[in-house]
């Protein structure tokens, strides 16, 4: 295979933009009717997926070893979608129509041969890491919401039982799909260490248009059906450390990092934990009074809530950032950050300026910013 | 010329296992001569037009094998794929189309929520400057008609008979400004939250007409708690 003349080729194929990606499932829907219903109705945010994991691959397409987790993780998340073995052929075949169509006169039965082996190794990859996951796990939880609970105008905290036990680590998340949104999966983290019941909590903020969360808060009720993913993302508490944990949660970021808390509480050898909850008004601490009982149940752990934009409020006031440094100093701790992308941003640049060594600097982008 | 046995002109494999050659004239033995180059002359003929036709076939076939492997978004005229590209961009085309009634909806959506939160925010913002507003009316009022001036509630022990007349004027005078002007104002709020309701409902009926789903719309705030 030669991967440079792939990756010159992937170039000019996808100068075309979006050109290419509706290509592409237009020439898949029309060989194989059958999997249209496998996607959303909406596409756009499907195909600039597709456009990025092939950018992804194709630029790492030397360097397999490099390449494999990745892969893998694709292979065993899309089990979650009801992707099959035999649904690779199909793919493989509109991925090379679609690439000789904009190649023009620069396709040549080289080049086919070039993405030929290269969509066979990649896709042997995830095939065998599908396989091995299906040994284990199912493709995905049924989970039945058991409370629903408006906590503010735009924030409800779920709680579901899922049919069969889903095990993940304190800080995780999972997709989330709704059987009144379905094929629209959104990733929720899990807002509470693993329990006997195995119940899960999930904090959801609705999101002014938001396919999947406006109809997690204003439309779910309890006997809802919802469908989870496995459990992904690496913002899960060092236990080997023995450091003492700093936990700075904004808006609905606080999810993993109670989850966090909870776990430490739990410990033989519990660190100091204090947890920072901010909320840009007194109303947005939507849930305060847990956090309150959870600290008189831990001795080692303190929390500290504040408002950025609320100025009656009695308690801390400002950028959670600004209210944490002033707080003190948290050179020797382990910070773990989750919520609104320019805070997570903010703090952690805060932080490292604060002394904290960047690998104890522990990061969940959320993704999304205040309205 | 002698007429053949042909088929619109030309020779066939029948015509030469089945043809009869005449004899030749009275006194002479075998065929007859002439006919017989007549016909060697219509064969050859006829195998020169095939080995052209051959010739120009195999010339076709390498141009079609040339297309092919050109891809098909190269050269002109007809294609055996322009059928399946043309559905491809309709499919294309009408997917698009999807993508944007989609991303319309959502952003009407994500303007109306906007809009009541915006809105949300003001009644609940306007009700505390009310109430703070309300408030100090009520005492001052109360206060001048317990004679003991604003600002001054009935706060201290009142032991003398005098001064617990004075903190029951000033207590009733304080909760009925405090009404009246209750009253005025959850009037008002709720004529707000009619025309608001209304005019949400108009709007739903434009909506439902092309969406299956009709956006979701949070509740009102909660009114304010007016301090006691």
């Amino acid at each position: 295979m030669d991967t440079a003349r792939l990756k010159e080729n992937f170039a000019q194929v996808f100068m075309h933009g979006d050109e290419v990606a509706l290509f592409f499932y237009s020439d898949l829907f029309l060989r194989h009717p059958e999997l249209r219903e496998m996607f959303p109705v909406a596409m756009s945010a499907q195909r600039d997926r597709l456009v990025q994991a092939i950018g992804k691959i194709v630029s790492g397409v030397g360097d397999l070893d490099q390449l494999t987790p990745y892969l893998r993780e694709l292979g065993r998340d899309h089990r979650k979608f009801g992707t099959l073995p035999a649904h690779y052929q199909p793919l493989r075949a509109s991925l090379l129509a679609t690439l000789a169509y904009f190649s023009g006169e620069g396709w040549t039965p080289e080049l086919a041969a070039d993405w030929e082996e290269a969509y066979g190794q990649v896709s042997q990859i995830m095939l065998e890491a599908a396989a091995a996951d299906e040994m284990v796990n199912p493709p995905f939880w049924d989970a039945t919401v058991i409370s629903h609970e408006m906590r503010t105008l735009d924030t409800a905290v779920i709680r579901v039982a899922p049919r069969q036990r889903l095990t993940y680590l304190p800080g995780q998340s999972v997709a989330i799909e709704s059987e009144l949104r379905p094929r629209i999966w959104r990733f929720y983290s899990i807002a509470n260490p693993p329990r006997e019941d195995a119940t899960l909590d999930f904090h959801v903020r609705m999101i002014d248009g938001g396919e999947l969360s406006m109809a997690l808060t204003r439309r779910l009720t309890v006997g809802a059906r919802l469908r989870l993913g496995p459990p992904v993302g690496t913002l899960t508490l060092d236990t080997a450390s023995g450091r003492d944990v700093l936990l700075v949660a904004g808006s609905t970021g606080l999810a993993p990092l109670k989850a966090i808390a909870m776990q430490t509480a739990e410990l033989a050898d519990a660190p100091d934990v204090h947890l920072f909850v901010g909320a840009r008004r007194a109303e947005g601490l939507y849930d305060l009074p847990d956090l309150e009982k959870l600290g008189a149940l831990a001795p080692r752990l303190t929390v500290t809530p504040s408002v950025s934009d609320d100025p009656g409020y009695r308690g801390e006031r400002g950028s959670l950032p600004d209210v944490v440094t002033r707080s003190g100093s948290w050179a020797g701790r382990d910070a773990y950050l989750a919520g609104p992308t320019p805070m997570v941003e903010g703090m952690a640049a805060q932080l490292a300026a604060q002394g904290v060594p960047p690998q104890q600097i522990h990061v969940e982008d959320f993704g999304w910013s205040e309205p | 010329m002698t007429a053949f046995p042909v088929a619109d002109g030309r020779l066939t494999p029948d015509a030469i296992r089945s043809y009869a050659f005449p004899s030749s004239r009275f006194g002479r033995r075998g065929l007859d001569e002439g006919h017989v180059w007549e016909f060697c002359r219509l064969a050859e003929r006829e195998i020169v037009r095939l080995l052209n036709e051959r010739t120009s076939l195999a010339d076709e076939v390498q141009r079609l094998r040339r297309r092919v492997l050109a891809g098909p978004a190269a050269g002109s005229g007809v294609r055996p794929d322009d059928g399946h590209a043309e559905a491809v961009a309709i499919l294309s085309r009408a997917q698009q189309a999807a993508d944007r009634y989609v991303a319309d909806a959502q952003e009407y959506c994500r303007q109306l929520t906007d809009d009541a939160r915006r809105l949300g925010d003001e009644i609940l913002a306007e009700a505390r400057s009310r109430a703070a507003v309300v408030l100090d009316e009520a005492h001052a009022e109360a206060g001048l008609a317990a004679g003991t001036g604003p600002g001054t509630p009935a706060a201290q022990d009142g032991s003398e008979p005098g001064e617990l007349e004075a903190q029951l004027a000033y207590l009733r005078t304080f909760s009925d400004v405090y009404r009246t002007h209750l009253h005025a104002y959850l009037d008002r709020l709720l004529r707000n939250v009619e025309e608001w309701d209304r005019a949400e409902k108009e709007t739903l009926t434009v909506v439902h007409a092309d969406m299956s789903a009709p956006p979701d719309v949070p509740p009102l705030p909660p009114l304010p708690r007016i301090p006691q």
